[in-house]
């Protein structure tokens, strides 16, 4: 793994296309995230950052777009996803998180499961939540700040001189 | 931090491409694979994807 201990990207909260509660604006926590595969590099993708899911998650389009096999996949489940029952196909791929201004060409760059959803419906095409985005970085989420910062993964461990136990 | 605001009027149930450094929406399509295609053939690369919900859908308050 690269050392990336000195990484701090902070990037601002994106307005959402909800933006009728209440006439208020909606403001979420996206990433610029990108999927390699046997096609090469998918596009950017708003990534929405997910703390409430176990998984990383994705819509099949991505994974149709890059070449991905999910007939070939390593496991499939099926997840509650906004109220729906979906079946999520993994296949562990590499990731890759881009620079705030969404440079193409500077970015960190992991492999980590991801579940590929057919039929999928939400803004964002892919969810970033705990195995394989929320344990390789330290990501702190402000919606006072409107912003998101994403730090190395022992960033929190060096804030709070914790010393954790690992798995 | 100031957020970035996007006007999304007019794209209801397609597919955008949106400018990180402005906000606006620089590229649209109804379908996810051509959207794709355009942007790498026209080079849009400080841009991301993300889906419009079409009017009269429900909106996203949490995912589980």
């Amino acid at each position: 793994m690269a050392d990336d201990s000195g990484l701090r990207w902070l990037y601002p909260y994106l307005e959402d296309a909800d933006s009728t509660r209440l006439g208020l604006p909606v403001f979420r926590p996206y990433v610029p995230i990108s999927i390699v595969g046997a096609a090469g590099s998918s596009v950017i993708y708003d990534g929405l950052i997910d703390t409430g899911s176990d998984a990383i998650l994705a819509s099949a389009l991505v994974a149709d777009y890059i070449g991905l096999d999910l007939e070939d996949h390593d496991g499939e489940t099926t997840h509650a996803v906004a109220g729906a029952i979906m079946t999520a196909r993994y296949k562990t791929v590499s990731l890759r998180l881009h620079r705030p201004d969404s440079d193409p060409d500077t970015f960190e760059e992991w492999e980590a499961p991801i579940g590929f959803i057919s039929g999928w419906q939400n803004p964002s095409l892919i969810l970033l939540g705990s195995v394989g985005f929320l344990d390789r970085w330290t990501v702190t989420v402000s919606r006072f700040s409107l912003a998101v910062a994403i730090e190395g993964v022992d960033a929190l461990d060096r804030r709070f001189s914790l010393v954790l136990p690992r798995e | 931090m100031e957020p970035i605001r996007t006007d999304f009027a007019g794209y209801e149930g397609m597919y955008v491409a949106i400018d990180h450094r402005t906000g606006k929406i620089v590229m649209a399509d109804e379908d996810h694979h051509r959207l794709a295609d355009r942007m790498k053939a026209e080079q849009v690369t400080h841009a991301a994807i993300r889906r419009v919900p079409r009017v009269g859908e429900p909106q996203y308050v949490g995912l589980g």
